[in-house]
């Protein structure tokens, strides 16, 4: 065939008719966006027969979390004050981390003093019910979440021949792809790509932050980032109500006038047509306005979900009682973006938002059941119960079941702390998975705890050269890839097929490294138990 | 009238009597207007039709007879494009529709200055106008022959201006001061009573003429206690006051002061006139009545952005990332080499590498925080000013251009090279390369992805790369590669003694390391043997699809000898000149250099010696050949013959690389404020910025980050990638803000050193178009977009027009030839309307 040439709608057509699309094309970016829906495999994107589209939510901790003191092994008494003097967290005392079956079971009442244990204070571990371990206590607020069975928590979490730097570790993890420099762009970009909307949806990928991370990049369609909801609306000339409204009277005309065929008019014309569309729809959103819990919190009164300012922060409003700040002071901006995120899935036509919090990188004074860790673990441990919160009472386009939040971050940390108690770079790390469709605990049958627990495919070794010791005789060694993770949410909650997960996820297409199903991967010949069972 | 009683039949045609009919590609290339219906209505016959490229006139003929003669027939063509004919009596009819285009040379000229520039500005159309194509070209390609040198600052010109200002006498006290550091002169300053000053009142202020010793008429605080009256530049009299700042002032401790008696009525209006002499030395010169009553604050410099202010800090490694972009920005906007600079930002965007991991590195290595900022800045800025040099080079080659690119210490930094180890270990293997320029240098910078090359020959060229490192050399040892480091100024145990580095003498440059060097022979786009390994002597060969002169040569390198310690560095060098003028090479680059200045569809992967070829790949065939045979003799690999090639196709010429192309939001801000800028005269401009406030806009729409960008494949070209929903809010808020006045923005918008003046340029260049909406219209749209073709533009002018005979709120009549020139509401009207047309789907292309 010719080079390409300017392929119009109109012309695009008949060549496919002609051609036949197989041979016309080579991926679905290449052709005009008015036909990559049609073309596109799986279902992302796609609403379902209720008419709603599967959404994802994800939140970047950058600096790499301590996931042995966030889902603490109690069960391995490698995790001991010997390994871990100034950050070890003792088991709750009102708790029997060792009790199976069922999951720590709370006071009654909605919420009423559900996380408090006696005395009011969370200073210990909270057993999650599977015997052998814990959230960090700070965690609190994902109880409920945990025990409505939304919640997994997937330990052991890495990839093979583990990176330690933080700058190649996370692009990895952004760009799906572990120490392979020809994947540049994101793989939730791939991800938007592959749902054939990619340049078609006013919104599909949207992150919440100061710019576009990495995981959102690529160079065949724009991801949005807005830095600040309230710039998502156009100036006028003067830049009074009149002159707005006359600056988008005209745009509106003169969008809607008909020029030549050039390459990327209906790119054009068809992104004005979304912007004009979504300043609409964010005009008619109060990114500002709270939004109350329904329920009371802490046997307190109803939190707001998103707290923003030290009034909508827990119960301090009441009494200006600092001890009633569900979340640290200094994490506003951090909820100003996380409800931002949740909005725009929930009102608009994006399939992934999300965000990050920075600050994880806790090589002196980590602290333990209070200090620098727990106080960014508060973050996590209210943002899931307030998402969860948030789609369940608000929901408009999308419904708590609609939606999976996943965290994502660079590598674990040591097993042993340093001499400046902190932790240092290491390998395996636990991912918080939530969502109404989320294949959690189930009182009596199954715990939403994988990777850290009695029964898991690949059992952890416990003691001195156990799991804990597993890699190079310092760090944890995995258990899971975080690939197969976030592929089982791309295969089983956003839709993809088989084919658009290999693209997607590139690790799928080659064998040895047994995402899927397991095995052992022969890159650094660790066993993995390939998916979780999550959705 | 019954039709079905009388057949019609529509022809087409195009008729181009401007010029010839656009040369089209491939069959599906439109090559006459498109008829989508025709029916005959009570007025006459109806003819819709799709818009044609670049038409400046539809033409609608009739006749008899299919055979002809045809003849034009009146009517009337709808903004919607559909013509209405008259009503014919009698029988059938055959009717033709032609569209007249713009020539190629219209069209070429409209991508010379889209293309070959950041975007058509009044000056340099004119300019295209008045040489001609091809001599406009050749003056673009032979940039040496343009005068110009932007490293150096033009002198500074001091000018006296006058403010007045009018307010009640909130208090008795008058503060001159400035808001940092700085000198100004002051002169004539008269304060009186009343709404203004004819002249006759008598001036409330003692020794406002600053003839006569301050003494204890005015007082200086110690911040001002430099200040004096002076001779040096005067207004009136003999003397004037020079202001001399050492630092902020606000209030009357840190103010020239002097309480006025009688004292001020508030209930009562005063009018204060002065005069301020701007100078090089000037923040803001603030004179204000305590209270506020009167305030005046004006920006006392004198001084215009340029780009030669910023160039020597910057190589003196005193300068940070904002300045370097300023200084990359405002060559862009003022450069009359555009060319050069369009292919500068191309060099840069495909050598890319990164601030921060260089900034990083320098700070790991124990650099204080600034330093390691303006040491990597410095860098991006020796490596950019190089390439503007060899640029200039009328027999330059890309070997030149990636020479720069591989020494560069930014590049040695970006792809980890600095650290590559390929030495024998104590128990006999040997370090493993770090491949990161090695894969990029074939997919990237050279070959193209998948394009002549696999993974063996990346870990056979990874350890030719062994040993390329960067270090801090002495003054007048930056370009020895084989010079020790510099232990005078680097302290070597910086990290370990945690010693802050502070010493900026001397060069971060290319060092080689000999005994980093992988000594193995080196067997590079060799045949492999089943373990993967390279087979000596078993060179591959370029494919058959290009053709000759090319297919079957074979392009293995084989290292298998370079001498000892620093002799090995030659291995390096061998790569670069082996891989520079390989016809994958010439390919992959002349390929990108077709995206930029053509279309975005060229593509790796031809088969030349296809018989059914597209002007596309005929194109870059007959480009690789000017690589490969330059026509003036030389070396291969010369950029101006394949510069040549490429802009003097009949593509260039066309309405297929005609608006084609969305902008970048690099291309688009520098556009939006070229398009409105030209002299005033006074040596200002209609528009203007300082670089620095350009900047946020390109974060904002898309995460353009000069000269930082994190991943090694450049800012992509095309359209996809730059435009959703979400970019086109922040471009769309940026033409608005930079219309408004800048006192008009809201806070936080758009600082007020990026500012337009639509009017000035009206009253410059198109003073009928004041109070004339239709020729105010017919301005800007020829101004911006030109290559639609008037008759295309017949829809947005009729909206232009409307926009500026309706008042703020878009609807109620308000003429626009009855508002006065020089009231507000005439000023902003206008800039309304260019805003508007900014924001305009067709001023994202180009």
């Amino acid at each position: 065939m010719n080079s390409p040439q300017i392929l119009t709608r109109r012309s695009f057509l008949n060549h496919a008719s002609i051609l036949g699309l197989g041979t016309a094309v080579a991926s679905l970016t290449d052709i005009p966006f008015i036909m990559q829906r049609a073309l596109a495999d799986g279902t992302i994107g796609r609403p379902g027969a209720n008419g709603r589209v599967k959404k994802l939510l994800f939140v970047f901790l950058r600096g790499a979390n301590d996931g042995l003191n966030a889902v603490i092994p109690y069960g391995d008494a490698a995790y001991s004050t010997a390994n871990r003097p100034s950050l070890y967290i003792p088991p709750d005392a009102g708790l029997d981390w060792k009790a199976t079956g069922d999951a720590y079971t709370a006071p009654s009442g909605a919420n009423t003093g559900t996380f408090k244990t006696a005395g009011g204070q969370n200073l210990g571990g909270l057993a999650l019910g599977n015997g052998f371990a814990a959230l960090h206590p700070s965690l609190k607020f994902l109880a409920p979440v945990y025990n409505a069975g939304e919640l997994a928590l997937v330990h052991r979490v890495g990839y093979p021949s583990q990176s330690r730097s933080h700058f190649d570790s996370q692009n990895y993890w952004e760009t799906g792809a572990p120490r392979d420099g020809s994947v540049k762009d994101g793989f939730l970009y791939r991800a938007m790509v592959e749902s054939g909307l990619a340049n078609s949806n006013a919104l599909t990928g949207v992150s919440l932050q100061s710019s576009l991370p990495l995981v959102l990049r690529g160079s065949k369609a724009a991801m949005t980032n807005l830095s600040d909801t309230s710039r998502y609306n156009l100036l006028g000339v003067p830049n009074t109500a009149a002159g707005n409204g006359k600056a988008d009277l005209f745009l509106r005309q003169s969008n809607a006038l008909r020029f030549a065929d050039r390459k990327n008019r209906d790119l054009l014309e068809l992104q004005y047509n979304n912007l004009s569309k979504t300043l609409e729809i964010f005009a008619g959103l109060d990114f500002n306005e709270p939004i109350a819990d329904a329920e009371n919190t802490d046997g307190d009164r109803p939190y707001t979900l998103f707290p923003t300012s030290n009034a909508t922060n827990g119960g301090y409003a009441a009494n200006n009682d600092p001890s009633k700040y569900v979340v640290p002071t200094g994490s506003y901006d951090f909820f100003t973006q996380l409800k931002a995120a949740a909005i725009v899935l929930n009102k608009t036509d994006a399939i992934v938002a999300g965000t990050q919090i920075d600050g994880f990188d806790t090589h002196s004074d980590q602290g333990g059941a209070t200090g620098t860790q727990s106080n960014l673990l508060r973050r996590i441990g209210w943002s899931v119960y307030a998402l969860q919160k948030y789609f369940k009472q608000n929901a408009d386009k999308c419904r708590w079941e609609d939606v999976v939040v996943v965290t994502l971050s660079e590598f674990g940390r040591t097993t042993v702390e340093n001499d400046t108690n902190g932790t240092d770079h290491a390998e395996a790390n636990v991912m918080f998975v939530a969502g109404g469709g989320i294949k959690g605990h189930v009182k009596g049958q199954r715990s939403g705890v994988f990777g850290c627990g009695t029964a898991d495919p690949i059992a952890w070794q416990t003691g001195q050269t156990g799991s804990m010791f597993g890699t190079e005789g310092r760090y944890l060694r995995r258990t899971y890839d975080y690939r197969s993770v976030l592929g089982k949410l791309m295969r089983g909650h956003l839709g993809a097929d088989d084919a658009q997960l290999a693209r997607i996820i590139p690790g799928y297409a080659k064998a040895n490294q047994m995402l899927k199903s397991g095995g052992i991967q022969s890159d650094d010949g660790v066993r993995i138990a390939g998916e979780p069972d999550l959705v | 009238m019954n039709s079905s009683r009388f057949m019609r039949c529509v022809l087409t045609a195009t008729i181009a009597s401007l010029g010839a009919i656009a040369p089209a590609s491939g069959a599906d290339a439109p090559q006459t207007p498109n008829i989508v219906g025709f029916r005959v209505a009570p007025l006459g016959p109806v003819l819709d039709f799709d818009p044609f490229p670049s038409t400046s006139e539809y033409q609608f003929l009739r006749a008899d007879d299919p055979a002809g003669p045809f003849a034009p027939v009146t009517g009337t063509v709808s903004t919607d494009f559909s013509w209405q004919g008259p009503v014919v009596q009698g029988d059938q009819g055959f009717y033709r529709l032609g569209a007249k285009t713009l020539s190629p040379d219209q069209l070429a000229a409209a991508n010379l200055l889209s293309r070959v520039g950041y975007g058509p500005s009044p000056d340099e159309t004119d300019l295209v106008g008045q040489l001609g194509i091809g001599p406009y070209l050749d003056r673009q390609i032979n940039a040496e022959g343009i005068d110009e040198d932007l490293d150096v600052a033009p002198p500074f010109v001091g000018s006296w201006q006058k403010v007045t200002a009018t307010g009640p006498g909130s208090a008795s006290l008058i503060y001159i001061y400035l808001d940092g550091q700085g000198d100004v002169y002051v002169d004539d300053m008269r304060l009186v009573a009343g709404a203004t000053d004819n002249g006759s009142q008598p001036n409330l202020l003692k020794n406002g003429g600053f003839e006569s010793a301050l003494g204890t008429d005015w007082i200086a605080s110690p911040n001002l206690a430099g200040s004096a009256l002076t001779t040096a530049e005067v207004k009136a009299g003999a003397a004037s006051l020079h202001v001399v700042s050492s630092e902020a002032g606000s209030t009357k401790d840190s103010s020239i002061y002097q309480t006025i008696t009688p004292a001020l009525s508030s209930a009562k209006t005063y009018t204060l006139t002065y005069w301020y002499h701007t100078t090089d030395n000037s923040t803001h010169l603030t004179v204000r009545l305590s209270g506020s009553g009167i305030v005046t604050t004006e920006s006392a410099s004198g001084m215009l952005p340029h780009p030669g202010r910023l160039a020597p800090k910057l190589a003196a490694a005193q300068s940070y990332l904002a300045d370097l972009r300023a200084w990359h920005l405002l060559r862009a906007l003022q450069s009359k080499r555009q060319l050069n600079e369009v292919l500068r930002q191309f060099l840069e965007n495909h050598f890319v590498t990164q601030y921060s991991k260089s900034n990083d590195y320098l700070d790991n290595i124990g650099y204080t925080s600034n330093l390691s900022q303006q040491i990597a800045t410095q860098m991006e800025f020796l490596e950019n000013r190089r390439w503007a040099t060899a640029l200039l080079d009328p027999a330059v080659t890309f070997h030149d251009l990636l020479q720069i690119s591989a020494t560069s210490p930014a590049m040695i930094l970006y792809l980890d090279t600095v650290n590559s180890h390929g030495e024998k270990k104590g128990d006999g293997t040997y370090n493993v390369a770090n491949e990161n320029y090695a894969r990029e240098l074939s997919e990237l910078f050279c070959f193209g992805v998948d394009n002549g090359y696999d993974q063996g020959d990346i870990v056979q060229l990874s350890r030719a790369w062994t040993g390329w490192s960067t270090d801090l050399l002495a003054p007048g040892k930056e370009n020895n590669p084989f010079a020790t480091r510099s232990t005078v100024y680097l302290d070597p145990n910086a990290v370990t003694n945690k010693t802050a580095l502070t010493n900026r003498v001397g060069t971060w440059s290319l060092r080689y390391i000999a005994s980093h060097h992988d000594p193995r022979p080196k067997y590079i786009f060799h045949q492999k043997d089943a373990a993967g390994l390279p087979i000596a002597g078993s060179p591959k060969v370029v494919p058959a699809r290009f053709g000759q002169p090319w297919a079957g040569r074979p392009y293995g390198l084989a290292i298998t000898s370079s001498g000892n310690g620093t002799n090995t560095i030659s291995e390096g060098n061998r790569v670069l000149a082996h891989m520079a003028d390989q016809p994958f090479t010439e390919e992959f680059i002349v390929v990108k250099l077709c995206r930029l200045f053509i279309h975005d569809d060229f593509q790796t992967g031809y088969d030349f010696t296809d018989a059914d070829t597209s002007p596309e790949e005929d194109l870059v065939k007959a480009a690789m050949l000017a690589w490969e045979n330059p026509p003036g003799g030389g070396p291969k690999g010369q950029l101006r013959p394949v510069l040549r090639v490429i802009l003097g196709s009949d593509l260039f010429r066309s309405t297929l690389s005609t608006q084609q192309k969305v902008k970048t939001p690099l291309e688009f801000a520098v556009s939006a404020i070229r398009a409105l800028r030209t002299p005033k005269g006074d040596g200002t401009f209609t528009s203007d910025t300082d670089g620095y406030s350009l900047q946020p806009v390109m974060s904002r729409a898309g995460l353009m980050l000069l000269f930082n960008r994190a991943e090694p494949n450049g800012y992509p070209e095309t359209g996809p990638s730059w435009i959703s929903a979400g970019t086109l809010a922040e471009r769309l808020r940026f033409a608005q803000a930079a219309l408004m006045a800048p006192g008009d923005r809201p806070g936080g918008e758009l600082d007020a050193t990026t500012f337009t003046d639509p009017v000035a340029l009206l009253r410059v260049r198109q003073p009928s178009a004041i109070s004339n909406a239709g020729a105010a219209a017919d301005y800007f749209l020829g101004l911006l977009f030109h290559t639609e073709g008037e008759a295309n533009l017949a829809g947005l002018r009729a909206l232009a027009v409307r926009y500026l005979d309706t008042a703020d709120d878009g609807v109620t009549a308000s003429l626009y030839s009855s508002l006065s020139p020089g009231t507000k509401a005439h000023d902003t009207r206008v800039r309304g309307l260019v805003s508007f047309l900014l924001c305009s789907q067709r001023f994202q292309e180009q």
